[in-house]
């Protein structure tokens, strides 16, 4: 089989696996595992493009998914609005932080505005901490109702499995769109020389800005979804470790791709659940696994920054080119 | 017609002029040629132009359109186009794909239209894509279309750059020192491609040390040194003219007190 077909199959035959899980796995925590690894994959694809597609760099982007996750919970409960609502302002908030982490974003690049992201990613999680009337400071909320479409209400695990793995699918719609077309070229432009493309007259500001908020709608989605799933939220979800959890994943995953990193959003999940995911495993090994958990993280972002800067993308492309050229 | 009007601009970092009054004319369908010896004030003046820099005092018209204080993105909407003279390409984009972003200076369709993948968006992606590869074969080098530009030859990647900017259709094409670090093939290469650009109708400014390129491709030179315009005429009048040969040259040396 050639690059191209199997370029042509690949989203297919993902799409496939993705769906049929539920009905081959029947273990209900194994399948909450892989829910939670399509929550991360939905934060994931918007760092991809904020971070593998336009290069700038988020070390906030946890705060993202709180700011969705509390809003959701805050709009289901307190103001108990239907789901689906709270669902829409849990995206609304969080792009509207994804506005305001724009603006320094505007003016800052590398190491000053990963520093500017990470303040920012502080400031929230001590603010989800400190505003107890809405957040229930740091016992976290609790009483959160499953999500529902109207007046079906998504419960068992297969729904709400397929539930957030529809939600990353529509979202790596989008995420394609933007990439394939114009706005992904404006978005590797600045990747690749910001003096270039303001000389082609791309919109810099524009497309920075667009892209921290279509990042962080993202992310609030993934945190409202995280929220339904779970029924409880606390700050100790939306932590600095979270967001170089999913800056990692990011990087592992590759720039300029998608299918990279929502790859090792999955994989680099499933590491946290290896005693349920292989069921022969000493109890030691695999409590071993989990401390070093963020060990693994850090080794694999320093072999792939050494090995292969441009993640498993890019090793994936360049093995496909290096067959094509003649 | 005079298409660019420079007017006393002047550009001062700190104690130091680095453009000092500089008045010039570029007239439509002609080469311009902006020599003189390193740290004259070329690429400051240049940067002035585009948008990339603001110079203190001074005017700059383009068809009658006040270009000081416009943005880069701008300047180039307006019309006026440059290279640089350490290439900026989109090093992990194919050399299509650095010609298509340069499209994107008049392409207006929304954001929402590409992220529906609207047929708006669609088209507008077809055209750029026939865009790049016109623009390549007219450059003369489509066989390099699908190549990463981290993967081209200096020379390549200098046309490469020039197609990027005539992408945006611009009236005035500004390249800065687009011969450097080219061999003789390559250069030939280039002035082939500078007169295709000047017969397509697109004024040219260029800032060149390769004398021998600035003799045969420029209708018009103007000489900086030290900030300061000395001299400005057709190249066989710059040839002889002495104040040009003591900048050069380093003769006398009575204005260094």
């Amino acid at each position: 089989m050639n690059a191209k077909t199997l370029r042509a199959l690949a989203p297919l035959v993902a799409v496939a696996v993705a769906l049929l899980v539920p009905l081959v796995v029947s273990d209900r925590f194994i399948l909450k595992v892989f829910t939670f690894a399509g929550i991360n994959a939905l934060v994931v694809v918007g760092l991809a493009l904020l971070f593998g597609y336009a290069g700038q760099v988020s070390l906030g982007h946890a705060a993202f998914m709180g700011l969705g996750a509390y809003t959701s919970a805050f709009c289901t409960v307190e103001l108990e609005w239907p789901w689906l609502l709270g669902f829409v302002a849990a995206g609304a908030v969080a792009a509207f932080g994804g506005l305001i982490l724009a603006i320094p974003a505007l003016r800052l690049k590398g190491y000053y505005l990963a520093m500017a992201t990470l303040g920012f990613g502080l400031l929230m999680s001590l603010a989800f901490t400190e505003a107890r009337p809405i957040t229930g400071g740091v016992d976290g909320f609790t009483g959160i109702p499953f999500p529902s479409l109207g007046p079906l209400e998504i419960r068992s695990a297969a729904s709400l499995y397929w539930l957030v793995w529809g939600a990353v699918g529509i979202a790596v719609l989008v995420a394609h769109n933007i990439t394939s077309l114009r706005p992904g070229r404006a978005m590797r432009a600045l990747h690749g020389s910001e003096l270039g493309a303001q000389a082609c007259g791309v919109d810099i500001v524009g497309v920075k800005v667009r892209t921290f908020v279509v990042s962080a709608l993202m992310a609030g989605l993934a945190g409202a979804l995280y929220a339904g799933v779970v029924g409880f939220v606390s700050p100790s979800v939306f932590t600095l470790t979270a967001s170089i959890t999913f800056i990692a994943m990011t990087i592992v995953g590759g720039t300029s791709s998608l299918a990279g990193p929502i790859l090792a959003a999955v994989a680099l999940t499933l590491v946290q659940y290896v005693d349920a995911l292989i069921p022969g495993l000493p109890r030691e090994t695999a409590q071993t696994i989990q401390s070093y958990q963020e060990d693994i993280y850090g080794l694999a972002i320093v072999l792939v920054v050494i090995f292969a800067p441009r993640g498993l993308a890019g090793l994936w492309k360049r093995r496909n080119a290096g067959g094509e050229t003649p | 017609m005079t298409l660019l009007q420079v007017r006393g601009v002047t550009r001062r970092f700190g104690g130091l002029t680095a453009v000092d009054d500089v008045s010039f004319d570029v007239f439509e369908g002609t080469v311009k040629a902006l020599i003189g010896p390193n740290g004259a004030g070329k690429s400051t003046l240049f940067n002035a132009l585009t948008g990339f820099d603001k110079p203190d005092e001074g005017s700059v018209l383009f068809d009658g359109e006040e270009l000081v204080g416009q943005r880069p993105r701008d300047t180039v909407r307006a019309g006026v186009a440059r290279t640089f003279q350490n290439t900026q390409l989109f090093e992990d984009m194919t050399a299509g794909e650095n010609v298509m972003v340069g499209c994107q200076a008049r392409q207006r369709r929304s954001f929402t239209t590409a992220m529906l993948r609207l047929p708006g968006a669609i088209a507008e992606d077809r055209e750029a894509r026939e865009e790049a590869s016109r623009l390549l074969r007219l450059i003369g080098v489509e066989e390099w279309i699908d190549v990463p530009a981290a993967d081209l030859p200096a020379g390549i990647r200098r046309l490469v750059e020039i197609a990027r900017a005539l992408a945006t259709r611009p009236r005035l094409l500004l390249l800065d020192e687009p011969a450097a670090g080219l061999n003789a093939t390559e250069t030939r290469e280039l002035v082939q491609t500078l007169f295709r650009v000047r017969d397509s109708g697109v004024t040219v400014v260029i800032v060149e040390h390769d004398m021998g390129l600035v003799m045969e491709v420029s209708d018009e030179i103007v000489v900086l040194d030290r900030g300061r315009k000395i001299a400005e005429g057709p190249p066989r009048m710059i040839q002889k003219d002495p104040a040009v040969i003591a900048a050069y040259l380093g003769g006398d040396e009575e204005d260094d007190v």
